[in-house]
């Protein structure tokens, strides 16, 4: 009985399990990865965009907390401290760590 | 064909023999040593099993195209930024998303502050009058 039931399984598991897996994972990989060539541009140009206007927000806050002490810029999103290596993050450090050691 | 951030390419700036690794390494994010030391180990692991992983080499090198160089990063940031869209395009523009409202929270905040300001300043010249 072992003999006949084995074959079968390995060969169910290598003709059907494997491709099935396989296909799982390209759809799914597909899925994915459908960005067309315009949602792509547009990506492009929206993240070009975010991140000019951070910088002219940085700025402006910058000369508003020189004007005026009382104002303290808010502390940015936990995403931005991944890029901590930039030329940018250490004014933006110099930005955000005065009104923190203020606090204490 | 036009060339688009989420193909690969062979990257010949940072290639050492004809860029596979490298394109690899610049597609994924994967740190290019590693995939250079990855592919040899699994080279050698097989036994270079007929050559396979070196005619795999050589038929990527001849298909894929050298990365143009309009497609070149300003910076760090933005090379993560497109490995990011590559490996989820879904979660990138969510990350876009946030920055945008980021952005809003904070021009809310000194809009907020200036538009106070000149309401303070406005009631210390009425009592002037």
């Amino acid at each position: 009985m072992d003999e006949v039931i084995i074959p079968i399984g390995i060969c169910g598991m290598l003709f059907i399990g494997l491709p099935w897996l396989i296909f799982h994972y390209v759809t799914q990989w597909k899925k994915n990865s459908s960005l067309t060539i315009e949602d792509e541009n547009l990506l492009d140009e929206l993240h070009a965009l975010a991140r000019r206007l951070e910088d002219r927000m940085s700025t402006i806050e910058r000369i508003v907390a020189a004007d005026s002490p009382s104002f303290r810029p808010t502390l940015r999103s936990s995403r931005d401290e991944e890029f901590d290596l930039g030329s940018r993050t250490e004014q933006r450090e110099m930005q955000t760590s005065r009104p923190r050691r203020r606090d204490h | 064909m036009t060339p688009r951030r989420t193909r690969f390419y062979l990257d010949k700036q940072n290639a050492k023999f004809l860029g596979v690794c490298a394109g690899v390494a610049d597609y994924t994010g994967i740190d290019v040593l590693l995939v250079r030391v990855g592919f040899m180990l699994l080279n050698f692991a097989t036994g270079f099993f007929g050559g396979f992983g070196l005619v795999a080499y050589f038929v990527v090198a001849w298909l894929a195209d050298k990365k143009p160089h309009e497609l070149d990063y300003e910076d760090r940031e933005d090379r993560k930024f497109w490995q990011k869209v590559r490996a989820r395009p879904g979660a990138s523009i969510r990350d876009v998303r946030s920055s945008f409202r980021d952005i809003d929270r904070r021009l809310a905040d000194v809009e907020m502050h200036i538009t106070s300001q000149n309401r303070r300043l406005a009631d210390e010249i009425e009592a002037l009058r």
